[in-house]
């Protein structure tokens, strides 16, 4: 729902949001799974280097299930993201193995995923397709593209600089932790506070409404769509930075986890709702939860089919959460 | 009223272009003509294209896919879409390797892994009518979750086992010269193909997709209807999976991947809307299939790089999808 | 005196907090045609749904062949022999008319598989005995509107209905069409079947109907035989009931022109139509449901094209795009459902309060600026009254007075030049009525130029100074308000 009364600073906008009733929950149950694992497998789950493992992992997916959030809010859906997540990767890695700098690579890699972003908004906004079908269709463009771009290999043999992206830390931390923190607060105020981001929950509760109230809602979408595909571009930089390549195979699957993280963090299918916050949890709540599953069970193949299960979990709770309050 | 008369046209046209066009719809007409105009043009410029081990290539090829569009058509028509297809194949392949394993007698194996597929239809079906969860939220999600759990049964690794000498007749053996799937699929086209324009019972998907409200006021079970579909298209599903690891002699999670994709784009580009429901027809499907086969082949026998083939599909979707709003919005103008 | 076949014993029902039906009582013969007319939300259709199974009423009984009858749905009142032909058709458009006819009951042999051969005759059976000449084959969807409705009635004779029910059978109808439709309503009399339809159209009531029964408010206050009684009498039957003073004063004077249309046409929607409107006057739309005048103000708004015609505002010419472009210039259109096209039901007070005016109360940089937001909202909602007086609640749980009230306020928010209000106090009661209509003529007051769009004569009567009489796609005449009567409007109204 549109926040347009605005708290007066970030931190104040971080308390208010721990108050409502979604995000103290899921709180909750992270602290709660957390307090289970460390009880139960303290000693591996509360090591660094389990830490570590999960916080990179969740970079990307935090990216991306913030770009989603806001396409949610659209009432619309991005399932091209993983491709062109991969897409990225490539492009990147190919531009760098031919020797162009690292500032225009990255660039041109971003570039190519605000590309895609702007066919899906454009198909969704001007065109009228329906967002499932035309991000089916860009999700198999792209990811076709990056393997025929690669040929299916593993492009590596990246300069050592580029590495650095996401090797290089400030007080202690890697520098995509603050790049990913950054983003999220800062798409997260603007979701809020600036005028023409939130008009997408207008945008989203009722588009006949948002036209005939003077919103530009084809813009608003088309902006969305660039957005979600923008953040699985920065998601693709740090990934190819981090294992020093570029990969058509990268990001399968990501849409899905993006979508069950921002359904859980409160987004409806049926647009309107959802928040950045929100799906942050989402995510750590999805992370951890994984998590603990491979260490109870000792095999990291389950991770996929608990995404999966979280979010037919949570389909199926929105679902029924929707029908009590009367909105189908 | 636009009818193209033929009673008193007794040149070519009227009898036999006219009730022909009239016949089939103006999409598949142009559906077949651009595949024999393919056909033609692959004859021409590629060797060996015309002959009967490519046709076995190129059917072969696509022939999975085919028979789980079989039951994605009376799904979309319905109104509504299966995703969760191609990870219900994988997961079968996985599922029945696992059974053989344990050592299993054919029949069992074959029993329990249906029976599981025909679970998951049920679940999708259940979310779709009970928690009103949209279709394809509901199987994406789904899609995801067995996925995830083949993966994890199977470790990760493919499953090796000692599948039974008669089982791999099912995709292997050859029966009237075909190899067996391509002649289970005809079998299975036809008779569903049959029972869906003719039969009382698969007829009300018709009306279901058409005006859902409608059809319960005229006493149809729109509910229980929803609940067959959804496991006839699992099922069919699980049997692409079968024949699969059949074929291979090998169970592998990677399966099917991405082939949902493809049997959607067949189903569309056969004249089955996705937009409103209460259309399409099998033998639509069965050209949309058809012209998929070629596409693949043509990619294979010209040498080009198979990785293309996932930007045209994608392509291919959409344009058809236009096509066919296109072609309908048309027919309404054409009133 | 015929054989009876339904009656109705004080028939009421409710919705929420509305009374839509009260003790109706009315008996309807076999083998007669009965028009059942009424203003809009004079509970015609909610009547015609309970006969048919669609609602239960709240209390009263239905006796259908003597016998008391409940049904639970509308396939209960189907297998009793009772069919309403809804205006939306519910037909499947891709396939034959055989199979739509049968739907569900098709001839099959043993194993299912249908007997086509016996379904296209049993239909073209239906046809035949109905007089119509139509080829049971083809698919329902390429048939004109007419044929589909002929076709709704042969599946309700196929079911054996004796009691059919048309809701505004006319509505799409070509005169040619509708000359059809008399001819089969006439044959199913012949048979012994009951008709009962609703319509706005006098003219085609008083022709093929035998008895009419007058619907206001809710209320049955007239049944007569149509011999009986004159147009005239049916339309004050229909309209009248005491003002209340729900309406402030008119004004007493007029100011400068605020805006003019000159010549405004659609194809196939409206043409011709041209008016002005000046300052402190407040002009009406009047007119029967689809005569146009929602059409107009959406053309006028930019919601919907116009193919011809000229718009002047305080002396200037506009073109108007699009609904932004529209608030920019200072036009705002109040659309008539305020659910699914004016308010965000699921956000709050606050956020629908400024949703058409958020470049008002944002920075140069596009940031809002909450105190400004919260401040004119508060002050919206004392001024109009938006009970409870709390900004920060969701829309939808306001009562649907408070909801309208909402919804205007977004527009004034807006600070209109000119506003177009159309159905300002539907679904609204009498306390938030009154209100809305004080606050418009306050507007008005203050220099903008206020249109109302209205179903509802007394309210047209009351609250505006000129009144633009819309038919069928023109207007048909602008009447001064000076001692105007509804009998008047409504002639210019109807044909």
């Amino acid at each position: 729902m549109a926040n347009t009364g605005r708290a007066q600073s970030g931190a104040r906008t971080f308390f208010k949001g721990i108050s409502r009733s979604r995000e103290s929950s899921l709180f909750l149950i992270i602290f709660a799974a957390f307090l289970l694992l460390a009880l139960l497998k303290g000693n591996i789950f509360l090591s660094l280097k389990n830490f570590e493992g999960i916080t990179t992992g969740i970079t990307y997916d935090l990216l991306m299930a913030a770009g989603m959030t806001v396409v949610l809010i659209l009432w619309g859906i991005d399932l091209s993201v993983g491709a062109v997540l991969a897409l990225t990767s490539v492009i990147t890695a190919m531009l760098l193995r031919a020797g162009v700098s690292i500032p225009l690579s990255v660039a041109l890699g971003l570039l190519c995923s605000l590309g895609a972003g702007a066919l899906n908004g454009f198909c969704v906004s001007r065109l009228k397709i329906a967002p499932f079908i035309v991000t089916l269709a860009v999700m198999s463009v792209a990811r076709g593209t990056a393997l025929v771009l690669s040929s299916g290999y593993f492009l590596s043999g990246l300069p050592e600089s580029y590495t650095h992206i996401s090797e290089g830390t400030f007080i202690g931390l890697p520098i995509p932790y603050f790049v990913v923190l950054f983003v999220l607060v800062v798409l997260h105020l603007l979701l809020k506070n600036w005028k023409f981001l939130n008009q997408a929950f207008y945008v989203g509760t009722n588009p006949q409404s948002a036209v005939l109230s003077g919103i530009n809602a084809n813009l608003v979408t088309f902006v969305g769509y660039l957005i979600s595909s923008l953040m699985a571009g920065i998601a693709a930089i740090f990934m190819s930075s981090k294992l020093a390549m570029g990969f058509s195979q990268f990001g399968q699957l990501a849409e899905l986890r993006a979508i069950a993280a921002a359904v859980i963090g409160g987004a409806s299918f049926t647009g309107g709702s959802g928040s950045i916050l929100g799906a942050t949890l989402g995510v750590i709540l999805i992370a951890i939860i994984s998590n603990g599953f491979v260490l109870l069970n000792g095999s990291p193949n389950w991770q996929q089919a608990v995404s999966g299960i979280i979010l037919l979990v949570a389909v199926g709770v929105d679902a029924i959460r929707r029908r009590r309050e009367g909105r189908e | 009223m636009s009818d193209i008369s033929t009673t008193t046209d007794r040149s070519l046209r009227g009898r036999i272009f006219f009730p022909l066009l009239r016949a089939m719809g103006i999409q598949n007409f142009c559906l077949i003509a651009i595949i024999i105009l393919v056909f033609g043009g692959m004859s021409l410029f590629v060797a060996n294209f015309f002959s009967p081990a490519n046709f076995e290539v190129l059917v072969m090829g696509f022939i999975f896919e085919a028979i789980m569009a079989l039951g994605m058509t009376l799904v979309i028509i319905s109104g509504g879409i299966d995703l969760s297809v191609s990870a219900v194949l994988g997961f079968s392949a996985i599922m029945i390797a696992f059974f053989f394993k344990a050592r299993f007698p054919i029949a069992l194996a074959l029993a329990c892994t249906f029976l599981i597929a025909a679970c998951i239809g049920l679940f999708n079906a259940w979310m779709t009518n009970t928690l009103r969860v949209h279709p394809f939220i509901a199987t994406l999600a789904m899609m995801l979750t067995i996925r995830g759990l083949a993966l994890a049964i199977s470790n990760g690794e493919n499953v090796t086992s000692d599948f039974p000498n008669q089982f791999l007749f099912l995709g292997q053996g050859r029966l009237f010269g075909l190899p067996f799937p391509i002649v289970l699929f005809i079998v299975l086209a036809i008779v569903i193909g049959v029972l869906l324009k003719h039969h009382r019972y698969f007829q009300q998907v018709y009306f279901i997709g058409d005006n859902s409200r409608a059809a319960r006021l005229s006493g149809i079970r729109v509910e229980s209807f929803i609940y067959f579909i959804f496991m006839l298209s699992s099922i069919l599903a699980c049997t692409s999976g079968v024949l699969t690891a059949s074929l291979y002699d090998n169970a592998s999670n990677s399966y099917g991947i991405n082939s949902e994709l493809r049997v959607i784009t067949a189903v569309v580009l056969g004249g089955t809307s996705i937009v409103k429901g209460g259309t399409g027809t099998i033998f639509g499907t069965v050209l949309g299939i058809i012209f998929m086969s070629i596409v693949y082949n043509a990619f294979v026998m010209a040498g080009i790089n198979p990785y293309y083939e996932t930007i045209v599909i994608g392509s291919i979707l959409l344009i058809a999808v236009f096509l066919v709003e296109f072609f309908r919005k048309l027919e309404t103008r054409i009133q | 005196m015929g054989e009876m076949l339904l009656q109705l014993e004080g028939i009421s029902k409710s919705f929420v907090s509305n009374k839509v039906l009260d003790a109706v009582s009315a008996e309807f013969e076999k083998g007669k045609c009965y028009a059942v007319v009424g203003e809009n939300g004079a509970g015609k259709s909610t009547l015609m749904k309970i006969i048919g199974g669609i609602y239960r009423p709240d209390a009263g009984k239905v006796l259908f062949e003597g016998k008391e009858v409940h049904f639970f749905s509308a396939s209960d009142a189907i297998a009793a022999g009772i069919s309403i032909v809804h205006q939306e058709l519910s037909l499947a458009g891709n396939l034959s008319v055989a199979q739509n006819i049968f739907c569900h009951r098709e001839f099959v042999n043993g194993l299912g598989f249908i007997n086509w051969n016996r379904l296209y005759l049993e239909a073209e059976k239906i046809f035949e005995q109905m007089g119509v000449k139509i080829d049971t084959r083809k698919k329902v969807g390429k048939l004109s509107v007419g044929m589909q409705q002929t076709i709704e009635i042969g599946k309700a004779l196929s079911l054996k209905s004796k009691l059919i029910i048309m809701d505004e059978p006319t509505s799409a109808l070509s005169e040619k069409e509708v000359d059809h439709l008399y001819g089969i309503i006439t044959w199913l009399k012949d048979r012994g079947v009951t008709v009962i339809f609703i319509s706005h159209k006098l003219a085609e009531v008083f022709r093929i109907a035998e008895r009419i029964i007058v619907l206001r408010d809710g209320v049955l206050v007239g049944s007569e035989e149509t011999g009986r009684i004159t147009r005239d009498e049916v339309i004050r039957l229909m309209v009248g009931r005491h003002i209340t003073d729900l309406f402030p004063e008119k004004a007493a004077s007029r100011g400068d022109v605020v805006f003019e249309a000159k010549n405004m046409s659609r194809k196939g929607v409206f043409s011709g139509i041209s008016f002005s409107l000046s300052e402190r006057e407040i002009l009406g739309f009047a007119g029967l449901v689809g005569a146009g005048r929602s059409e107009v103000a959406r053309a006028i708004f930019g919601a919907d094209k116009m193919d011809a015609g000229e718009l002047v505002l305080r002396g200037k010419k506009v073109r108007i795009g699009n609904p932004r472009e529209a608030i920019k210039q200072g036009i705002c259109y109040l659309t008539e459902d305020r659910k699914s096209l004016g308010l965000f039901l699921s956000m709050k007070v606050k956020s629908n309060i400024v949703a058409a005016a958020l470049q008002n109360f944002v920075t140069r940089m596009g940031f809002y600026l909450p105190r400004k937001i919260k401040q004119q909202s508060m002050r919206f909602v004392q001024a109009m009254e938006i009970r409870p007086f709390d900004d920060e609640i969701n829309v939808m749980s306001l009562s649907g007075g408070n909801q309208q009230k909402t919804l205007l306020a977004k527009w004034l928010c807006a600070e209109p030049k000119l506003l177009i209000a159309d159905e300002p106090t539907r679904g609204v009661d009498v306390g938030a009525k009154a209100k809305i209509h004080k606050d418009l003529r306050a507007l008005a007051e203050s220099g903008v130029g206020v249109i109302v769009i209205s179903s509802e004569l007394p309210e047209i009567l009351g609250l505006c100074d000129r009144v633009a009489v819309f038919r069928e796609g023109t207007i048909s005449a602008i009447l001064q308000n000076r001692n105007l009567g509804q009998e008047e409007v409504m002639r210019h109204a109807t044909k």
